[in-house]
């Protein structure tokens, strides 16, 4: 069975499996093997447990506003000690009647909405409490301590939203503290945040919170770089490395088949990323070394975020060859490592030698004008090999968006312009139907 | 009590303590410390109302003849020493390094930190409710040679903020 098979399948499955056996397609017995196999009877529990959660959530949400504008409205007039108490005890309300609804009454989706809204009466309960007492402070200090606050608690409740509120606070508070202290611990962090929520994601089997992780981990990595140099392509190089890891951890859970529902999003993340950053850095601009965008200011510059980025790359190259063996087995995957490495390691080469101020700009630019083409090209073959529809568009409207991009970015002529407008419109049509024309074929096969 | 519920009461536990710790500081001078009267002075920049608080400014935040900032890095911790005068403000007389021993009754050390442009003392920002704001903001900047601020300040020279006084206006 694949892996996870999408809802919407099982819910056709489940209309379809009746006329079957009407047809006599299936038998009753195989009818009943299908069903069980793909969980049929959860479904309707599943979907509408997931829209009551959302219900649910914004219900504690309007509750809790409302409670806490009541309260600010006399706000002046209540004594110190009553306020202190109300956070509080609005706080123990939320967990409390949350957890209890959760264990003990079967209410499991109302439960954890309760529990995350009062993660989210914590935060702002942090805010009142410092203003109650005029604490100063940093104010990415109250992120830290949200962030600390939910992450437990996300554990504690296996709730990956919660999870993941605590993941944005983690985030926003190194933003800020990254910016404060220039110091070698600071590199140290977002291989900490990856360790702190990477596990919770695995364990409760939540993709959002996985692939979000590699996020806030991306972030929290080249907001380091690009801080400590002010220069973009310390940025690039980083964002890259990281696209790169996304990629080669997605395709890990694909190929080893553990977890392989973090595959797609991970790997879709990682390609899009470099495909992304391909893209915007194939502009001339970036590579001029008078450029305004290259304004290089190297304040206090230290090689500790290099620690970070260096065991993302060790840790994205370890993965591909624990997979080798697989790799080499398929063809389309063979093709997609040697395209998405070899676009990753010449994107990297031409950061690197920008930064050194190495290489001629007008020769970087085209090598990385090269390195989307190859994302694009891997991504056309891919979908004519494996017959996805999906990869073949995407390549071919990224093959056609670097085309034009490159035909607006230069002066040409207007009769130019439009030779390359009409060209490509008509390459693009030209393969649509080669494509189709060669599915037709396939299918006919069949 | 089984496992799960153990370790959900101990989630909730850490983020009351998160929540009491906040304030913690605080409460522990405002309990224990000695009240005294400060004068406010503009802040530089001059940006007194900023989100949910208004920034204070006071004769110890600023650098001078007394506030010898020497070739203090910015984070280093310093003591300022306040004496109080006649008129009951209290004002600078010494800034030192170390927590100062035997003050006469008529001084306290507050503690505070270099930060590169001025001295902060973590009493620098009032919070005031929302629905105050511009009344606060708006008296402070028209009668600021009139307000100042009673503080705590406790036995390591911890500061706490206790009101505002404007006038005859008292905001807490």
């Amino acid at each position: 069975m694949t892996a996870n098979p999408s809802s919407s399948f099982r819910a056709t499955l489940r209309q379809e499996i009746p006329v079957w056996l009407q047809e006599g397609i299936v038998t009753e017995e195989a009818a009943q093997r299908l069903a069980a196999r793909y969980e049929l009877n959860k479904l309707s529990q599943e979907s509408s447990g997931l829209l009551a959660a959302v219900i649910f959530t914004i219900g504690g949400l309007l509750l809790g506003g409302g409670l806490l504008s009541f309260v600010a409205a006399n706000w002046e007039e209540i004594p110190t000690f009553a306020k202190v108490a109300f956070l509080l005890s609005l706080l123990l309300a939320f967990h409390g009647v949350g957890y209890w609804l959760w264990h003990h009454k079967n209410w499991s989706r109302l439960g954890h909405a309760l529990v995350f809204t009062g993660s989210l009466a914590f935060g702002a309960n942090i805010g009142l409490m410092a203003q109650i007492f005029h604490v100063s402070g940093e104010w990415y200090g109250a992120f830290g301590a949200w962030a600390l606050g939910s992450l437990v608690m996300a554990y504690a409740a296996r709730s990956w939203i919660t999870g993941l509120l605590a993941l944005v606070n983690a985030v926003i508070w190194f933003l800020g503290i990254s910016h404060a202290l220039h110091s070698f611990w600071m590199s140290v962090v977002p291989l900490l945040i990856a360790a702190l929520f990477l596990p919770l994601a695995w364990q409760l089997r939540s993709r959002v919170l996985y692939a979000a992780t590699f996020v806030g981990f991306t972030i929290s990595l080249c907001s380091i770089a690009e801080q400590q140099y002010s220069s973009a392509k310390y940025f690039l190089m980083t964002l890259v490395i990281c696209g790169f890891l996304a990629w080669a951890a997605g395709e890990f859970h694909r190929v080893k088949k553990i977890r392989s529902e973090f595959g797609n999003p991970l790997a879709g993340l990682g390609i899009v990323t470099l495909g992304g950053i391909a893209y915007i850095w194939s502009f001339h601009e970036w590579w001029r070394t008078d450029g305004w965008l290259n304004r290089a200011v190297a304040q206090r510059p230290t090689f500790y975020w290099l620690l970070p980025t260096g065991i993302a790359v060790l840790i994205g190259l370890a993965l591909i060859v624990t997979m080798l063996q697989e790799i080499n087995a398929l063809p389309t995957r063979r093709l997609l490592a040697i395209g998405i490495t070899l676009a990753s390691g010449i994107l990297v080469v031409c950061a690197l030698l920008g930064i050194m101020h190495r290489g001629d700009q007008i020769l970087l630019t085209l090598v990385v004008n090269v390195a989307a083409l190859i994302i694009a090209a891997v991504a056309i073959a891919i979908g004519v090999m494996d017959e996805r529809r999906a990869a073949f568009w995407t390549g071919t409207v990224f093959v056609v968006v670097l085309i034009l991009s490159r035909f607006l970015e230069y002066e040409t002529s207007l009769l130019l312009k439009s030779a390359a407008f009409m060209i490509c419109g008509f390459t693009m049509i030209a393969a649509g139907i080669a494509f189709e024309k060669h599915l037709r074929q396939k299918e006919a096969q069949l | 009590m089984n496992k799960h519920t153990l370790i959900f009461a101990a989630a909730v536990v850490l983020q009351l303590a998160i929540l009491l710790g906040i304030p913690a500081k605080k409460v522990y001078t405002r309990a224990t410390g000695r009240e005294v009267t400060l004068k406010v002075v503009p802040v530089d920049p001059y940006d007194v109302l900023k989100g949910y608080y208004v920034t204070l400014g006071y004769e110890i935040s600023r650098p001078n003849a007394i506030l010898d900032v020497q070739n203090f890095a910015p984070g280093a911790v310093v003591y300022a020493v306040v004496e109080q005068q006649e008129d009951g403000f209290w004002t600078p007389v010494a800034l030192e390094q170390e927590l100062p021993q035997d003050l006469p009754s008529n001084r306290v050390a507050l503690r505070g930190r270099w930060n590169g442009r001025r001295f902060d003392y973590g009493i620098e920002q009032f919070s005031i409710p929302e629905s105050k704001r511009e009344v606060i903001a708006d008296d402070l900047n028209k009668n600021l040679n009139e307000a100042r601020v009673d503080v705590k300040v406790d036995a390591n020279g911890n500061a706490a903020l206790l009101r505002l006084r404007i006038q005859d206006r008292v905001y807490e």
